[in-house]
Order: structure tokens, then C-alpha cells, then sequence
């Protein structure tokens, strides 16, 4: 969808958003309610036990770990933590869930009543279009020197239930229900922890949602509460979506987005169902409230053309626990448990390296990668941070990509990166002969200093020894000589490239220019 | 307070019971009787009472967070009236939308 079509929506309808954020909790080593181990894909129904099959007279005994896991999570994100909390049944019938009913928590969850900030700068700034709206910005400096914003997102609650088995449809095409003769159902992923986060409508464009939850994964990450994996499922969000015509007080009808595994589908699906709302209305017509699919091949939603009875899931208290209390000298010891968060992160690199903010944030935002860059600074040095954030943001980063892994995999390590950079900061290579290094570390593992060795890759800073190679240089072309002490020294170059060449590169840039400059002074 | 027969209705179809229409009629009359007994309880002065979330007074009995042995695959899967091996086959899915 043309970008300017959004705008020009968002001119005349305001758009309200919230989330819903379903997070694996896959710190945990046991499923929420037995024993059976949490992990992802294996062979079907491999993990499991009456419990999570739903066997009848299975107990469900609840996992300590993954609660505190959850109020962790609540605590990072401002929340209240229930003193008092317990589970509900939830009922329903799928067949991805044995029992007919999940166990999951209603009125009592552990954590209400939180909120994250989201700062958003470059293009998504101009989806918003009153930045004097009534959201409560923080403090004056709502609207950065970058042109950026700040929004408060209010969370609502996050609670504690169980996951859900995994269905192939079998017979239909490209595994989907329509169409299928049956399903295959896996129950390995069935009783997952799994921790539900959702958000006030507070959100009232495509890039909030997208940096909000980005900010979540980003907090996620540092506690290592999961892996929030987005394409295994880990990390799924949906979005509620309404729209109202500008200074309308009254909410339109919403419907929810499901199925974006990735943060560019969750902005592109939300944008989709603003302009498809708002052409709903400017039509006459009414938009009906339901559930839609994102098709991130298509670029649309579509409804799921099941009837749309209203939900009616009876829930009532889970008599097979009993319910759950947290004092608050328990809740300040779990505070204390509490990482550096990306925020705080992001700002120390700000402070102490002297880091530009956005790759500060590059930085922070994830927790193997700021792990990374401390473990090099600290070989290397303070004053070489930005050489070593610079490496990462571009070499390291590039090489990532194309090789689709995480830094944790990469060949080259924080030490081999730091060792890199010294060998530039003390001259032995210079910039250009680091670059090939880096390729060849990549490539094979070795440490630099090795490759440095191998390939007499040795940066030549000698001034003697350039001098010779200078001077050789200038004898072999005495007209282009007269030409530049005549006057014409934009020749230097031409000379400074012969002296490399004849050193095969490896000659210091500064120095040679430096001799080059004086022999021919 | 007392429930219709289409409340009835309602409720059976929710949790998927196929009741004649006999059947409907006696189950209102007899769930009419249970909420008349709810409806007793409710007029008792409960102020200040805190509500009784479990019959038993316990909280917080959880266990560690520990692996222990489940199912073999075969164990899992002897029960079911069909499976491929490796999994539960079930029947082509209508209706209504998955959940999580």
C-alpha cells in the first residue's frame, strides 16, 4: 500500500490501537503445569505426559520458575504485582487443546497496570499527525531534536496461562484449513508457560505498534525471560484496530489482526486495516467486528468466515490449584533480580563511549549483542568503543545478514574483533589491510593476529624504510616531479599510489603521505 | 432467577451436549432449582467477608522447575482412535477461529 495513502487517512480518522502479546516463557525448563520439557519443534508428541495431553485425572501442579518469570516481566514494565492471584479455566473446544479448556488466569492475574515509553524518530514520525493529542507524552522533551516522539503505551495486564499444541492441516493447499481432509496435532508445545501482555488502546499509529513492540522484545530479551523468536512462534502479537473520525470521542468498531510473524508484517497489517476501516466508512458501510488474517505474501487481511459468535468462555476459578500470594518484601527480592534494561543500556553506551543514540541503540536493544560489544570494549579499551561499534553496526552486522545468524554464532568473536582493532589502533595494519582481516577471520576463524602473520600483512610504518621506497619512486618519475614542484599538487595522490603499490599496501597512509609530502617539498 | 430453555440450549451447545428436547426440559427445571439455592445464598450480608477462592486454606504449592520423564510417543499415542505414527489425527476443523 502507497505510504501516502495512510496519510492521507490518518488526515481525516484517528486510528486506535492496542496489542495483544503472547510471549513464550522459554527460560523455563518445564512446561507450566508438569514436568515435560520446554523446547521447540523435536518430533511430535515426544514431550509429553497426562498432564499436558489432558489424560483425565491429571493434576496440574504450577511451575515456580515461570511465575516468577512472569512477575519479572511485570516489574519490568512498571507494573503491579498481585498479592493475591490465582488461576481460571478458560473453556473452548479446539483440538490443540486436549482438555477442552486452557488454564489460564481472569480477573486476578499476576501483573496490572504497567506501561513502556516508545520513542519513535525517522519515517515513522510522520504517521502521527498531532503530536498536541491527548496521549500523555513524558516531560517537555516529548518531541526530540531528531524531530521524534515519545508516546507512553499503558499495559494493561500481563497474565500467565498455558500454550497450545501445534495442528498441520493435511490435504488442503499449502497446509491450510481450507480445504484440509484432516489435522495432525503435536502436543509437544501444549503447556508451554506462556505469559499474555496487553496493552491500553494507547497506540495510534502503525510505528507505535512496531516500536512498542519492538521495545517489548528488546526487554524480553534482557531478562532472558524467552528467545522471541517471532517465526517459530515464541513471540506472537496481535492487533485490535479501530478508527474514528478526528475529534470523535466515541470508539469505532475494531477488528483483530492475527498472524504477522514479524515486525514489518505488524506495521504493514495495521496500516492495511486502518486504510481498509476507513474506506469501510467513507463507503457508507459499517465495519464488522472480527478476526482477520495477515497474508504477508498478499499484503492483506481477510476474515476467517467463521461464524462470529460471541465468545463465551465461562471461565471459573481452576480448582485444581490453590491461589497464589506475593508479599512485598518477596516482590522487592524478585526487583532486585531485575537486569540493566535496554533503556538504561542504551544510555550508559550514550554516556560512557560517547555512542550516537540510534547505534546505542543498536546496540542495547538486544542483549548478545550488547554483551558482545562490552566483552570487546573491555579487551580493547574505553576509547576504542566506536571503532568496535563500528565494526559491528557494518562488518559484523553485514555478515550476520548474509549468513542469517546470531552474533552468538559468528566466527569472528568479541576477543578476535577487539584483537582487530588493536592491531589498527596500534598501527600494525592499517584500516583498509583490517577489512581483508576481518573477511579472512570470518571466513576461516583464525585470529588476526595469526591472518597478520600469515600473510606478512604487516602494516610498514617505518620511516626510513618508506622513505627508500619514496625516493625510488620520485627518481622513476622525474616530469611528473617538475609538474608538481611547478605547482600542480594535486599530484600527491598519484604518488602516494605508486609508494602503495610498490609496498603492495602495506605501507602506513600517514606516514607515506607524510614522506611522500616532504621529499617533494 | 430463573433460566429458559433457550439458556439451556445455550449452555449445551457451548459445551457441545446434544440434549432432547425432553431433556431440556427437565434440565431447566432442575438448574432453575440450583440457581433458586445461588439465589438464597446471594441474600446473606457478606460485607466485609472475603471471598472464598479455594475450599482448601492453603496458597502457593507450586514445584521446581525440573525435568521429570513423560510419555513415550506410543505410550502417548495408544489411546487415540487414530493417529500416522507420530501424531493425533483429527477430523477436518469448521467453525470456529483457533485461540491461544
Amino acid at each position: 500500500m502507497p505510504k501516502d495513502r495512510l496519510t492521507e487517512v490518518l488526515e481525516r480518522y484517528e486510528a486506535v490501537i492496542g496489542l495483544e502479546i503472547h510471549t513464550e516463557i522459554t527460560a523455563s525448563n518445564t512446561k507450566m503445569f508438569c514436568g515435560c520439557p520446554v523446547a521447540f519443534g523435536g518430533e511430535p508428541n515426544t514431550r509429553v505426559c497426562p498432564v499436558c495431553l489432558g489424560l483425565p485425572g491429571a493434576l496440574p501442579v504450577p511451575n515456580e520458575a515461570a511465575i516468577e518469570w512472569t512477575v519479572l516481566a511485570g516489574l519490568a514494565t512498571e507494573c503491579d504485582i498481585a498479592l493475591w492471584s490465582q488461576f481460571h479455566r478458560k473453556q473452548y473446544f479446539y483440538p490443540d487443546m486436549p482438555k477442552d479448556y486452557q488454564i489460564s488466569q481472569y480477573d486476578l492475574p499476576f501483573c496490572s497496570g504497567g506501561f513502556v515509553d516508545v520513542e519513535v524518530d525517522g519515517d515513522g514520525v510522520g504517521e502521527r499527525l498531532d503530536l498536541g493529542g491527548a496521549l500523555p507524552f513524558v516531560g517537555p522533551e516529548a518531541v526530540a531534536e531528531d524531530g521524534g516522539y515519545r508516546t507512553r503505551i499503558g499495559i494493561t495486564r500481563i497474565h500467565l496461562e498455558e500454550d497450545t499444541g501445534k495442528m498441520v492441516h493435511v490435504g488442503g493447499s499449502e497446509g491450510r484449513i481450507a480445504g484440509a481432509t484432516h489435522s495432525l496435532v503435536d502436543f509437544n508445545r501444549a503447556g508451554t508457560p506462556l505469559m499474555e501482555l496487553v496493552t491500553e488502546p494507547d497506540i495510534r499509529t502503525p510505528e507505535e505498534a512496531r516500536r512498542f513492540a519492538q521495545k517489548l522484545r528488546a526487554i524480553w530479551l534482557a531478562l532472558g525471560v524467552s528467545d522471541c523468536n517471532m517465526e517459530e512462534g515464541s513471540m506472537r502479537v496481535d492487533a485490535n484496530v479501530s478508527v474514528r473520525l478526528r475529534g470523535s470521542a466515541e470508539l469505532g468498531v475494531k477488528s483483530e489482526v492475527k498472524n504477522m510473524n514479524s515486525f514489518k508484517s505488524l506495521h504493514d497489517a495495521i496500516a492495511y486495516e486502518i486504510v481498509r476501516h476507513a474506506e469501510v466508512l467513507d463507503s457508507g458501510g459499517v465495519v464488522v467486528q472480527e478476526t482477520r488474517h495477515w497474508d504477508a505474501g498478499a499484503k492483506r487481511t481477510s476474515g476467517l468466515r467463521s461464524k462470529e459468535e460471541a465468545h463465551d468462555y465461562r471461565y471459573f476459578p481452576e480448582p485444581d490449584m490453590v491461589p497464589f500470594t506475593f508479599d512485598p518484601a518477596r516482590v522487592a527480592e524478585l526487583a532486585d533480580r531485575l537486569p540493566e534494561l535496554p533503556d538504561a543500556r542504551r544510555d550508559r553506551y550514550m554516556a560512557d563511549y560517547g555512542l550516537p543514540k540510534r547505534d546505542a541503540s543498536l546496540l542495547a536493544d538486544d542483549r548478545e549483542t550488547g554483551c558482545y560489544f562490552e566483552e570487546a570494549v573491555g579487551l580493547v579499551g574505553d576509547t576504542d568503543a566506536r571503532q568496535i561499534a563500528n565494526w559491528m553496526l557494518g562488518d559484523l552486522a553485514a555478515l550476520l545478514n548474509a549468513e542469517g545468524i546470531a552474533i552468538g554464532q559468528a566466527r569472528v568473536t568479541a576477543a578476535m574483533l577487539a584483537e582487530l582493532v588493536g592491531l589498527v589502533e596500534d598501527g600494525t595494519i592499517s584500516g583498509k589491510q583490517a577489512k581483508e582481516v576481518f573477511a579472512e577471520a570470518a571466513r576461516t576463524g583464525d585470529a588476526p593476529g595469526a591472518i597478520v602473520e600469515d600473510r606478512g600483512m604487516r602494516q610498514v610504518s617505518d620511516a626510513g624504510a618508506i622513505e627508500a621506497v619514496v625516493q625510488g619512486v620520485l627518481d622513476a618519475h622525474p616530469d611528473e616531479v617538475a609538474t608538481y614542484r611547478g605547482g600542480k599538487t594535486g599530484l600527491l595522490g598519484f604518488f602516494v599510489g605508486q609508494v602503495m603499490r610498490e609496498m603492495r599496501g602495506q605501507g602506513n597512509p600517514a606516514v607515506v603521505n607524510e614522506v611522500v609530502r616532504r621529499l617533494l617539498g | 432467577m430463573a433460566i429458559t430453555e433457550s439458556d439451556v440450549r445455550h449452555v449445551a451447545m457451548l459445551a457441545r451436549l446434544a440434549l432432547s428436547d425432553d431433556q431440556v426440559r427437565t434440565l431447566t427445571a432442575e438448574l432453575s432449582a440450583v440457581l433458586g439455592h445461588i439465589d438464597e445464598l446471594q441474600r446473606l450480608d457478606l460485607e466485609g467477608v472475603e471471598p472464598t477462592a479455594h475450599p482448601l486454606a492453603m496458597t502457593d504449592r507450586m514445584r521446581a522447575d525440573v525435568v521429570v520423564p513423560g510419555l513415550s510417543r506410543a505410550e502417548a499415542l495408544k489411546n487415540a482412535p487414530e493417529t500416522d505414527g507420530t501424531a493425533f489425527i483429527v477430523p477436518a476443523i469448521t467453525g470456529a477461529g483457533e485461540e491461544s
